[in-house]
């Protein structure tokens, strides 16, 4: 393929929650895709920073756009505050989606080559997956 | 030119995340619509948590069938994929 494909940010309030996500993410996927993890606050705390927010949506965007996922209501807040000031927040999807399960299915799409809006997608469908 | 293509296989390792990771992402990277079946029941290979929410195991028999423009080649790829894959288990 030569054109990049969608990144994925994860945006949790447990910076260990991020990278375990980011983490299975990759494995699953194959580890082609750029996913950044963006946990707990500024000092290590539980808790979202808008500045990790910020960092991880210019690290993950490779030209193809960035789908984030956050993990709980109030990461919302964040990611959205950060959007208001950002350059290219048309570039950028937040979906309403299961952390762990969205993260997997967005990246598996993302390493197909599937678009922002097909990555968004699989993303949000992933509550519909059953696991029994 | 449609085409309609479809082969079993018999899983020599559990489908586990990774291997179903690599199964969904070749999938997608096809035309074709291509789904899987194993116990009875019948997902999108391309939906990876479908793939994994089958639950297929080791011995169990797993067809792969597509239809559209890349049946054949989206088959014989995932075919292999099954065959590799679920040696290592993960």
């Amino acid at each position: 393929m030569t054109t990049a494909s969608v990144g994925i940010v994860l945006v949790s309030h447990s910076a260990e929650l991020a990278e375990g996500a980011a983490h299975l993410a990759a494995q699953v996927s194959g580890g082609t895709v750029t996913i950044v993890a963006a946990g707990g606050t500024d000092d290590g705390d539980l808790g979202t920073s808008a500045a990790k927010v910020e960092r991880a949506l210019r690290q993950a965007d490779r030209g193809a756009g960035v789908v984030v996922l956050p993990d709980l209501g109030s990461a919302v807040l964040t990611v959205r505050a950060v959007l208001e000031d950002y350059g290219s927040a048309g570039s950028v999807l937040l979906t309403d989606a299961p952390f762990v399960e969205g993260a997997v299915a967005a990246t598996v799409i993302a390493a197909a080559g599937g678009d922002l809006k097909a990555v968004a997608t699989a993303a949000e469908e992933a509550r519909h997956a059953r696991k029994l | 030119m449609p085409a309609n293509c479809e082969q079993e296989i018999t899983l020599t390792g559990d489908l586990h995340a990774r291997p179903a990771g690599a199964l969904a992402v070749a999938a997608g990277r096809f035309a074709s619509v291509i789904r899987v079946t194993a116990g009875g029941r019948t997902v999108d290979a391309k939906s990876v948590l479908s793939v994994m929410g089958l639950g297929a195991t080791s011995g169990q028999d797993i067809t792969v069938s597509a239809a559209g423009p890349d049946a054949q080649e989206a088959v014989a790829a995932l075919v292999a994929i099954l065959s590799e894959a679920t040696k290592v288990g993960g």
